[in-house]
């Protein structure tokens, strides 16, 4: 969206020459093809580095909690409403924060680009509005955009940041329709020990590398109560129990706030499908109390207050 | 050294075999994903890969070790030692650069007084059988860091694939014991050796990706303050992936689990963690990602050189592929190198 | 020594918030009410003292079942503590059965402190649940 790009490149040039903010966090420009990492600019004439593509996943809204200057961040849909629930958590100072919001047709999952090259290594790639064209060691390919977007962004109702102070371009249609709970609702059918199967072959793939909770804009925690010690909750050991209770307890942990940004899925090493786990949380919130994270500054998550009339069918 | 010849069609029955007279530890692939694990009947060993997801460090230094149990009794504390693995292994399949991070590990573990019998006892009695890189990745840099493609560092048996067949080349007495059971292997042709040497050439050739390590090592000497590390740092997020998946990384950290009866466990623990340098009384020297970010590339292009003389880090690529937000340590590696000199 | 062969019987952790379930329990108790033996009571100052690591780290230590009792809405001594843990044992609930583990393994109930004869209900049901369901073994850490 090469006009995007540069109103881009014009609002971080005017709030850091207006010193309206200290500092931008965008996106540059990876080291791989396929790739952009997250960009700090503090200085007006670097605004060139900032980019904008459909390989711009990272989700920045993470770089925003414990700072001391005025940010301006680029803020997708889903970034967005994740900076809101920071702010409504009181995790910044809500002035010091100009949320640049943006439309997004949705980020590429780089694995799904893997699978289907197989061992033909992405040399060179060039993303643009529908179609990303890469290229290989004796191999040229267009491929259509949308076939290989991440499973997060297929079901998007947010693709306009909902909440923003700054919006870059003209806002784009929403979609409507989309089941997103499809994945959730075919696990629900199964029996019990069906899932507890599905889970347990899932999750023993896991390293306990903490990439799913370093990299989710809601794990701001000092000390993570897989960390704790003296006494310990719950091991930090290979161990599967232990494993599976650690990802039961972080899935509880962002019940309500987590708006499915499918960061946590896309860090994964070993590939798991983390994002079946989370977003249970979400639909659970909706249907209990109907609530949908971020698009609010007004509302408290839902684990954060109570009502009189709270269901309380399985209650004795 | 010998040269054997094995025709394509025999590796699996070779494989099997060895199987019968070693625990056998080879690359297995998982959906998309292939990890060294133990052969068993329920799997086979996949050679078409790359590299494998995670390092073979984890068959000498596991991520989850029990080191004794214990029972707290009423006058003392029963301790149950976990006897060392003491069979022989085969660890196969091996790539030249996870190979040489066993030279690099074995100076770290058998260092100073108390040598890591953990780590040492099953090394020692494990041979390592490379598997030569015809293809290397956009990402590798093995030759930056005294490495290759056909490497031989830290193995005891190189496979090569001479396209229409493999030759074995044996390096230590180690290779040359697994070697003669299979007796009915025939020597290579003297055309087949120098079609393995033109495609050793052709592959170090191939990794493009270079890194200037020359001087690194005595830059970072004066850089511990450096403006540097303000800025590289901001965007990395703490998480364990570039550690955990490294080949060299090794440092861990020891638990005792449960109270009156238990286990104490040595696990992998990463210099990226917030709480990795926490102390008891709640001081973290180490508390930002800067100093954490600082002490990684210190203790790699730094640290480790003036303990051991070496880079601690093979140039795999790994964590250039893995880490979530592109943090590349080529550019970090580049920007230390791209210093004046003093 | 003879050594008999037990049959199995589920164990159960039951929090007891002090104002309302516990007494009804102790009610109970006085009133000479029979209800299966198989809980273990832990008193808590309310319901909303019990945090859901307390009932995942049960079933991780091989406790059959849960049962966590507090004031009715509206009656709790602090107010609202039950209301806050409602919505927590809402979530968990939900979360935990759908990664498989049995829902009767998890049991909540409203018992005041004039609830004897209920308390003593609600016991045999979660005791049945549980011992149809067998012995915990998901999340069990050996």
């Amino acid at each position: 969206m090469e006009d995007l790009e540069n109103l881009i490149r014009e609002i971080a040039k005017k709030l850091l020459s207006e010193k309206k903010v200290d500092l931008i966090i965008g996106y540059e420009q990876g080291t791989l093809p396929l790739h952009t990492t997250p960009c700090f600019v503090d200085k007006a004439e670097d605004v060139k580095k900032l980019v904008w593509n459909a390989s711009c996943d990272a989700n920045l809204s993470k770089y925003v909690v414990d700072r001391k200057e005025k940010v301006g961040v680029i803020a997708k849909g889903c970034d967005a409403r994740l900076i809101a629930v920071c702010a409504i958590e009181k995790q910044f100072p809500r002035e010091n924060v100009v949320i640049i919001g943006i439309p997004c047709l949705g980020v590429v999952d780089r694995k799904k680009i893997e699978t289907k090259l197989g061992d033909r290594e992405v040399l060179e790639a060039i993303v643009e509005d529908e179609q990303i064209k890469v290229k290989g060691e004796g191999f040229e390919l267009v491929l259509q955009k949308n076939d290989f977007l991440c499973d997060s962004c297929l079901t998007c109702r947010h693709r306009n940041s909902p909440i923003y102070d700054v919006f870059v371009g003209k806002k784009v249609p929403e979609v409507k329709g989309a089941n997103e709970f499809a994945e959730v609702s075919s696990l629900e059918s199964k029996s019990a020990e069906e899932r507890w199967k599905h889970f347990k072959e899932e999750l023993s793939k896991c390293i306990r590398c903490y990439a799913c909770r370093n990299v989710c804009p809601l794990c701001y925690c000092k000390m993570c109560f897989v960390d704790q010690t003296m006494p310990a909750w719950f091991g930090k050991t290979n161990d599967l129990s232990d494993t599976m209770i650690y990802h039961i307890v972080r899935a509880f942990h962002v019940a309500g706030r987590c708006v499915d940004c499918g960061a946590c899925s896309r860090a994964c090493p070993m590939d798991i499908n983390l994002r079946e786990l989370m977003k249970k949380t979400e639909k659970i919130m909706k249907e209990r109390y109907s609530y949908e994270a971020g698009v609010s500054l007004k509302e408290v998550p839902p684990l954060g207050e109570f009502k009189m009339e709270d269901s309380q069918e399985f209650i004795k | 050294m010998k040269w054997k010849v094995l025709e394509k069609s025999e590796l699996p029955a070779l494989v099997a075999k060895l199987t019968e007279e070693y625990e056998v530890f080879a690359p297995v692939k998982e959906k998309n994903i292939v990890s060294f694990e133990r052969l068993s009947s329920e799997n086979q060993a996949y050679l078409d890969f790359w590299n494998t997801k995670k390092p073979p460090k984890d068959v000498f230094f596991p991520q989850t070790e029990t080191l004794f149990t214990y029972r707290i009794a009423e006058k003392d504390v029963e301790i149950v030692e976990i006897p060392a693995a003491k069979g022989k292994r085969v660890l196969f399949g091996v790539r030249p650069c996870d190979a040489r991070s066993f030279v690099l590990l074995n100076k770290f573990f058998s260092s100073g007084e108390h040598k890591d019998v953990y780590y040492l006892e099953k090394r020692r009695n494990t041979t390592i059988f490379g598997l030569a890189c015809t293809s290397p990745r956009s990402t590798c840099f093995c030759t930056s860091l005294g490495g290759s493609p056909f490497g031989k560092d830290g193995m005891d048996l190189l496979l090569q694939d001479i396209n229409d067949k493999y030759l074995i080349e044996t390096i230590t007495e180690k290779g040359e014991e697994l070697v003669e059971k299979f007796p009915s292997l025939k020597d290579a042709e003297k055309a087949d050796v120098e079609r393995a040497k033109k495609l050793s050439e052709d592959a170090e050739t191939a990794v493009k990706s270079k890194v200037s390590v020359k001087d690194v090592s005595e830059k970072l000497d004066r850089m511990f303050e450096d403006p540097l590390w303000d800025q590289i740092y901001q965007k990395c997020l703490g998480c364990g992936i570039c550690t955990f998946l490294c080949p060299t990384c090794c440092c861990f950290d020891i638990l005792d689990e449960e109270t009156v009866e238990g286990k104490r466990v040595k696990i992998w623990d990463s210099c990226q963690f917030s709480c990795f340098t926490l102390h008891g009384s709640g001081h973290n020297p180490r508390s930002s990602g800067k100093e954490r970010m600082r002490q990684r590339i210190m203790h790699k292009f730094n640290y480790f050189v003036n303990d051991f003389s070496e880079i601690f880090c093979v140039g795999c690529g790994r964590c250039v592929q893995e880490c979530p937000v592109n943090l590349d340590i080529r550019e970090i590696i580049g920007a230390i190198s791209a210093r004046q000199a003093e | 020594m003879k050594t008999a062969e037990k049959e199995w019987s589920p164990k159960i952790l039951a929090f007891l918030c002090n104002w309302c379930s516990y007494a009804g329990a102790d009610l109970a108790g006085i009133s000479r009410m029979q209800y299966p033996p198989n809980i273990r009571v832990v008193r808590v100052p309310c319901s909303g003292r019990v945090n859901p690591y307390f009932i995942i780290k049960a079933l991780q230590r091989g406790w059959d079942g849960v049962l966590v009792s507090g004031c009715h809405p509206g009656d709790c001594h602090y107010i609202s503590g039950n209301l806050v843990a409602r919505r927590r044992f809402a979530v968990l609930k939900d979360l935990l059965e759908y990664v498989g583990i049995e829902p009767r393994r998890l049991n909540f109930s409203w018992v005041s402190a004039a609830e004897g004869e209920k308390f003593a209900n609600v016991v045999k049901d979660v005791v049945e649940k549980v011992k149809a369901l067998g012995s915990a073994k998901r999340l069990v850490k050996r």
